[in-house]
């Protein structure tokens, strides 16, 4: 029992606030605290900073005025806020990195240029708040103490971790724009040094001239004091000639020097060129430089052998002078002044001066491109790096939710450039010790190192960074409005195709224009670099043409009685063409089977009519889907492991532009898990299917617009999910339509909110494609069933016009297969749901607060669901049978037994999952069957739809 | 000393120290600044034998003073210990520099402590930095209260820079490799309970990211134990592996603070000592398993741990500032205890929160064929739902409490929403999120814990 002194004790000072200090305690100085800011609030850590935000500091240390900085990256004041530049710069500068010798070396008549190597400093100021990777280099000026301008680049942060966990990668970009900026002074030291020796020959003639004026002048035998006076500075003028040529000789011999640094990053193409530089200067002035015979060429200077010349050929070397007097800029050489060569109160050259202005600007632009890359906390750049490398190991599934992994904006900054900064192609790029990982498998710098696009090589030659830029910008800038266009107009056309459709589409036209697909295959490098990603804008848009025009053999299953009519009259229409493809494939199926069958697990005990081909013929795809079709029971199943088919997947892209073809329509049988549920697998992109849904204000994609749809994109849709979610509480039934495969129609007057909707609802669609391609965001005319198949998300316009009654129409005539969410009278008619799996993520009463959060939640939700149909694709012993007695439906069993006893899911779960497997084993086995793109399978549910209202 | 350098005035003192197998450090320096002579390196360590790179005496205390460089214009706080990393080409080296203040003679100075390493080592280093720095940081805490008593601190900084050689030199033969092939591993079997019991694999596992990814695995045969070791390591990072280590066939290592998963073999009675003091050191708390008996223990949550920790160095340095004498260096293995902090020696304790996360992976995964990459696969679709739930919950959180502006209160919503009801899935999230955001248990969790600590703490005390 507790009594009043117990009650008392707890008003006794402890150790947490003692009133009278024991003399034996420990100061806190020399203790740990208890309660560190991090436990207080693990955000607070970097507050104490005095600037907003990362930023690179560039700094001089001048022998004029000592450390001084130049230049901040972004060159905004508010930034740095109230941070001491001044003051950091004298601190980081302050290092004395190099102790190498610089200048005259005992025993040497001439002074020595010091190739010192970059040094690596990360240090900080713990009152500050401010922790900074320092990059040290050196550069050459030939009017600055020693010929050297020590400068230092620094990426300042609040964040010491952050510094450390990404050091390499600092270091990496780091030594790039050093050896930029080195590259770009070594070419104006040349030049300086070529100025410099030019009117030190003019001044040598001059002098030389009145040295002789004067001997001839004075007597024989005597000489004057002027006289002495004039030949000794004749001779320094010839000694700095020597030194100075010496200097040109060593500057060309840069790049003989071992180098000591194993991180250094060299562009070969840059060093190459700065070499041939020097050296033709070198070779110019070895000859140019005999001071004694400068007046006689009448200032031209001569072939006259120096001492130390190399002997060459002498028309040679009046070719090469006259080539040099010809490319000889308007310099007009100046007189030196005696003992005006160390004069230490001149003007010091800047950092732009230092280089040439080439390389200066490209070595800004990647510092610049480097801030954005590292901008943001670490905790977020680590997970998107790790989220990444982890995706790079699941392909076969990420094409189900995940943005594409080479494409993606944020990543791109993220990706180290892949040209040297004045855009050399990456193979001139010499890796001495390529860095390895920090934080995880970094993909990154393995990226880099892939070949560039074509088309960047084509811009290699133009070395202006700028007009790169320029040209990947017009690029962005036009393609969604010729994208738009270009739809528009194949829409046009496979209109009048349509009509025909009606009457039914011959056989032979559709295998035309599928060849016509086929004779231009999808560019097979589309795991692009960040500035090849502009470029193959350029491939994409020019392919979309011809991929909304594509063509495909329809295939479907006969629904029975119970099928409707529209969907008869498809299937019928599509009959005839199926008959033949069938008669073919029966014919040119044994001589495909030795090429086209896949290798496959011997251990499996699948029997071989469930063997997986691999299609080189396109004509061979539609009988695959079609033998599974007309065989139901028969299980196609993937059964190799993902791995092995990578190399030949590596750069799908699933329903992109450019792999809208035919697909090989090989299903699960769904059919089989409910009398109810039947399926029918139409070709994407039929001719009848575009056509239909030809609208003058089509777009292309609700989120891309026509291209690559990216993280950000998607994040800022998860806002507009988040309100979805909130404001409707029948989401889930939405939600788990689009997952299942179910086409959702989103029907309002409003263009704006509508579009906002399917922006929102994209999300969730399952396999959307490389640019949104199962989602039309705004339709103002009727569709058609093959629309149904092709697009999952559909914005409506409703409109009270003839061709509103008509889309009215439709929609009651193919409600059997659709959802129809009304955002104008807020319902949703669809099938009831009374699954668990989506509870969490369409929970109207949720908590969380903000659109990204909640898209990161979808995100984990929707990776969870691709993990659990990878599973239920690839458990080989599902969907095999054990022994040759045992017939599908035991299979069958097994796999519903799989679904609702191991993954717990009820009857519309399963679906959902079964969909989802249905579109992996699509994707998976489209590579091998040769087809670019799955077509999703289009099926229909037979359960009464419910209206749902708010 | 080497020839061919200045003689060091006053002669620098060295120790060599025996390690066993290649030490990839070259040299370790205690320099600090002197007043009048400007940055003197008082002491130097060099492993004894073939070194991959020599560096002689005075290149090393040329190096050692260059550290110092620039401090003259330190104006950091009493007691801070900044850490400067030097990577320098021209010399092909490396630098970890620790700079500290400290009473040398009565006089204030700024002092160094630095090890010297290869520049080819820097990828091998780099995952190691936090760990060799935070033992270190820990040892100069010792050290300052040592050169404050006017004692040398040389002999407090040994006790740690000789185990940092021993355990750099441990790395560099027995670290795991950044890729692990799973077939070396449980995962790899045909099924679940052939390599070790279901149940227990489940329990290792859950631990082991129950604790952060930081585990160790003792037993009696090597290649069992390895091949736990490379099974949890599959659930690290790169980075996170390369700061795991592999136990020794023939003898054990020693237990190192700060690696994330390590394998120890039992001596030959079938005991493994472990040291309270290193245990409790280590950033994260740990999972204890011992594949002999299948048993798997795990210590308390992030926010105990750290508080059992700062208690305890807390202790440990009060008691060192209270020893009379230089000789009476308290060593590591002591239970250090005052009236006012007794630790609690039973920290490992039976898992207690059962997850769904884990269960439903271990039960999946041998449900597809091993021998093809079906199961890296899958591995790699868990990891990345950890991951996406860890920083969801930290955004959650984040939402919540304005960045920490203000007190979470919503751990209840936030385990609906987040679909964390079972204890053991929000306790493996909420790991993933510390080591992204360090001191989040102790944000959501640590004020009703030292509460109720404090209250416990009084109460005991009458």
């Amino acid at each position: 029992m507790i009594g009043s002194p117990d009650v008392v004790a707890f008003t006794k000072e402890d150790e947490y606030g003692q009133t009278n200090p024991d003399p034996w305690a420990l100061p806190e100085e020399f203790s740990v605290p208890l309660y560190p800011l991090a436990d207080s609030n693990p955000w607070a850590k970097t507050s104490y900073a005095k600037f907003t935000k990362d930023f690179i500091l560039i700094s001089e240390f001048s022998e004029q005025v000592g450390p001084q900085p130049l230049l901040t990256i972004p060159d905004d004041p508010k930034v740095c806020g109230t941070f001491d530049l001044n003051y950091f710069s004298l601190r980081i500068m302050s290092v004395d990195y190099q102790a190498s010798f610089v200048g005259h070396p005992p025993g040497s008549g001439y002074p020595r240029l010091s190739f010192v190597e970059d040094s690596r400093v990360v240090l900080g100021d713990s009152k500050e708040g401010a922790f900074a990777y320092v990059h040290h280099l050196t550069l050459y000026d030939l009017e600055a103490r020693g010929f050297v301008r020590p400068f230092c680049m620094a990426y300042v942060s609040a964040d010491e971790r952050k510094i450390m966990l990404q050091f390499q990668e600092l270091s990496l970009r780091f030594s790039q724009a050093s050896e930029c900026l080195k590259a770009g002074n070594r070419r104006a030291f040349a030049k300086e040094l070529q100025r410099k020796l030019r009117d030190l020959e003019y001044t040598h003639s001059v002098l030389q001239r009145e040295e002789g004026l004067q001997r001839e002048a004075g007597p024989q035998c005597m000489y004057s004091a002027h006289a002495v006076e004039k030949a000794n500075e004749l001779a320094n003028v010839e000694k700095s000639i020597y030194e100075h040529r010496d200097l040109l000789r060593q500057i060309s011999s840069y790049h003989c020097r071992p180098r000591r640094d194993p991180h250094a990053v060299t562009c070969q193409k840059c060093m190459t060129e700065c070499l041939n530089e020097c050296e033709e200067l070198l070779d110019k002035y070895a000859k140019l430089a005999n001071p004694f015979g400068y007046t006689d060429k009448g200032g031209k200077g001569e072939e006259g052998r120096g001492q130390i010349d190399d002997e060459g050929g002498e028309e040679e070397v009046e070719e090469d002078e006259d080539e040099g007097v010809k490319r000889r800029p308007s310099y007009t050489p100046q007189l030196i002044k005696a003992k005006s060569a160390k004069c230490f109160d001149k003007r010091l050259k800047t950092l732009q001066e230092l280089c040439d202005e080439t390389f200066y600007e490209a070595t800004v632009e990647l510092l610049k491109e480097t801030e954005r890359s590292f901008r943001g906390d670490l905790c977020y750049l680590h997970t998107r790096r790790l989220d990444k490398a982890l995706r790079r190991r699941q392909r076969v599934t990420n094409f189900l939710f995940e943005e594409d992994l080479g494409d993606d904006d944020e990543d791109e900054v993220g990706t180290l450039r892949p040209f040297c900064a004045v855009n050399h192609a990456v193979d001139n790029y010499t890796f001495l010790n390529p860095p390895p990982i920090v934080l995880g498998p970094e993909p990154l710098e393995l990226d880099s190192l892939e070949p560039p696009d074509p088309l960047d090589l084509a811009s290699e030659t133009s070395h202006t960074h700028d007009s790169e830029l320029g040209l990947g910008e017009s690029h962005l800038e036009s393609s969604p409005s010729d994208q738009t266009l270009e739809t528009q107009e194949s829409s046009e056309e496979t209109k009048g195709s349509f009509s025909s459709d009606k009457s039914g589409v011959g056989p032979a036209e559709k295998q035309q224009s599928l060849a016509s697909v086929r004779s231009e295959p999808p560019d097979p490098d589309s795991d692009l670099t960040p500035d090849a990603d502009h470029n193959t804008d350029l491939e994409r848009e020019s392919s979309s043409e011809e991929m909304e025009t594509t063509a495909g053999d329809d295939e479907g299953d006969n629904g029975g009685d119970q099928t409707p009519v529209s969907l008869l009259e498809v299937v019928s229409e599509l009959e005839g063409s199926r008959e033949d493809d069938c008669e073919r494939e029966t014919d040119g199926a044994c001589e495909l089977e030795s090429d086209l069958l896949v290798p496959i697990d011997t251990a499996c005990c699948m029997s071989q009519d469930g063997f997986l081909y691999e299609a080189s013929a396109p004509e061979a795809d539609p009988h695959l889907g079609q033998s599974s079709h007309h065989q139901p029971s028969e299980t196609l199943v993937v059964n190799q492991e993902p791995q092995a088919l990578l190399p030949l997947q590596d750069d799908y892209a699933v329903g992109s532009p450019c792999s809208e073809s035919p697909a090989a329509g090989l299903e699960l049988p769904v059919g089989l898990l409910g009398d109810a549920v039947s399926r029918i697998s139409v070709e994407d992109g039929s001719d009848c299917t575009m056509s239909a849904s030809t609208g003058s204000d089509r777009a292309a994609s609700p989120l891309g617009y026509g291209e690559v749809v990216t993280l950000r994109q998607r994040k800022k849709a998860g806002q507009g999910a988040l309100r979805f979610v909130r404001q409707y509480p029948f989401a889930m039934q939405a939600l788990w339509c689009l997952l299942s495969g179910r086409t959702l129609v989103v029907l309002g007057a409003d263009e704006g909110r509508v579009r906002r909707l399917v922006a929102a609802l994209a999300l969730f669609v399952p396999g959307p494609g490389k640019c949104g391609e199962r989602v039309q965001a705004w339709l103002s005319c009727p569709f058609t069933l093959t629309d149904l198949q092709r697009w999952k998300l559909i914005g409506l316009q409703r409109v009270a016009s003839p061709v509103g009654s008509s889309m009215l129409y439709s929609l009651s005539r193919y409600s059997r297969y659709i959802s129809i969410l009304d955002a104008d009278q807020k319902t949703l008619r669809c099938p009831p749901y009374r699954g668990q799996l989506l509870a969490n993520i369409a929970d109207h009463r949720t908590y969380i607060r903000r659109g990204s959060t909640y898209f990161l939640h979808v995100q984990s939700t929707l990776c969870r669901l691709a993990a659990k149909a990878f599973l239920f694709t690839f458990t080989h012993h599902l969907h095999l049978p054990v022994s040759s007695t045992e017939g599908p439906e035991v299979v069958e069993g097994r796999r519903r037994c799989f679904l609702q006893e191991q993954l717990g899911l009820g009857e519309e779960d399963s679906q959902i999952l079964l969909y989802l497997s249905q579109l992996i084993t699509q994707q998976y086995l489209r590579p091998a069957t040769g087809s670019s793109a799955a077509a999703p399978c289009f099926s229909f549910n037979y359960t009464t739809s419910v209206l749902y209202k708010i | 000393m080497s020839s061919g350098c200045p003689p060091q005035s006053p002669a620098v003192a060295k120790s060599e120290v025996a390690i066993e197998g290649e030490c990839p450090l070259l040299a370790a320096t205690f320099a600090y600044w002197d007043n009048i002579l400007g940055p003197r390196v008082r002491h130097i360590w060099v492993p004894k034998g073939d070194q991959l790179m020599f560096l002689s005496d005075g290149e090393v205390t040329f190096l050692a003073n260059h550290t110092l460089n620039g401090e003259i214009l330190r104006s950091a706080e009493c007691g801070a210990v900044d850490v400067k990393f030097f990577v320098l080409a021209e010399k092909g080296v490396i630098i970890v520099s620790l700079i500290f203040d400290g009473e040398l003679k009565g006089d204030k100075n700024t002092c160094a402590l630095s090890i010297i390493l290869p520049q080819t080592e820097l990828a091998f280093y780099l995952p190691l930095h936090t760990i060799c720095v935070e033992r270190l940081k820990h040892v100069i805490r010792k050290g300052r209260i040592w050169m404050q008593k006017g004692y040398n601190i040389i002999s407090v900084l040994s006790l740690e820079i000789v185990p940092i050689m021993e355990l750099l030199a441990s790395m560099k033969t027995h670290s795991v490799p950044e890729d692990i092939d799973i077939k070396d591993t449980v995962l790899n079997d045909d099924d679940i309970g052939d390599s070790c019991h279901e149940d227990f694999l489940h329990k290792a596992i859950s631990s082991h990211l129950q604790t952060c990814g930081c585990s160790i695995v003792v037993g009696s045969n090597p290649e069992k134990v390895n091949k736990i070791v490379r099974t949890l390591c599959l659930f690290l990072t790169p980075a996170e592996r390369k700061c795991s280590r592999l136990c020794k066939a023939d003898s054990s290592f020693k237990y190192d603070t700060g690696l994330f998963v390590q394998g120890l073999l039992k001596d030959s009675t079938g005991s493994f000592v472990l040291p309270f003091r290193q245990v409790l050191y280590s950033p994260y708390p740990t999972t204890h398993i011992d594949v002999d008996i299948n048993t798997v223990k795990q210590m308390p949550p992030c926010h105990e741990h750290t508080y059992n920790q700062r208690r305890y160095m807390r202790s440990e340095l009060s008691t060192l500032w209270k020893t009379d004498s230089e000789e009476d260096i308290p060593p590591d293995t002591v239970i250090h205890t005052d009236e006012t902090f007794t630790p609690d020696l039973n920290i490992f304790q039976d898992v207690m929160h059962k997850d769904t996360l884990v269960k439903s992976f271990i039960d999946e995964v041998f449900m597809l064929k091993p021998g093809l990459s079906l199961r890296s696969t899958y591995l790699a679709q868990f990891l990345l739902l950890l991951h996406r739930k860890a920083l969801t919950l930290l955004k959650y959180i984040e939402d919540e409490t304005q960045k920490g502006k203000k007190p979470f209160r919503s751990l209840r919503n936030l385990k609906t929403d987040l679909d964390l009801t079972v204890e053991g899935d929000l306790n493996i999230v909420l790991a993933f999120a510390e080591k992204l955001r360090a001191g989040l248990h102790s944000f959501v969790f640590g004020k009703p814990f030292y509460t109720s600590m404090q209250e416990r703490d009084v109460l005991m005390s009458f």
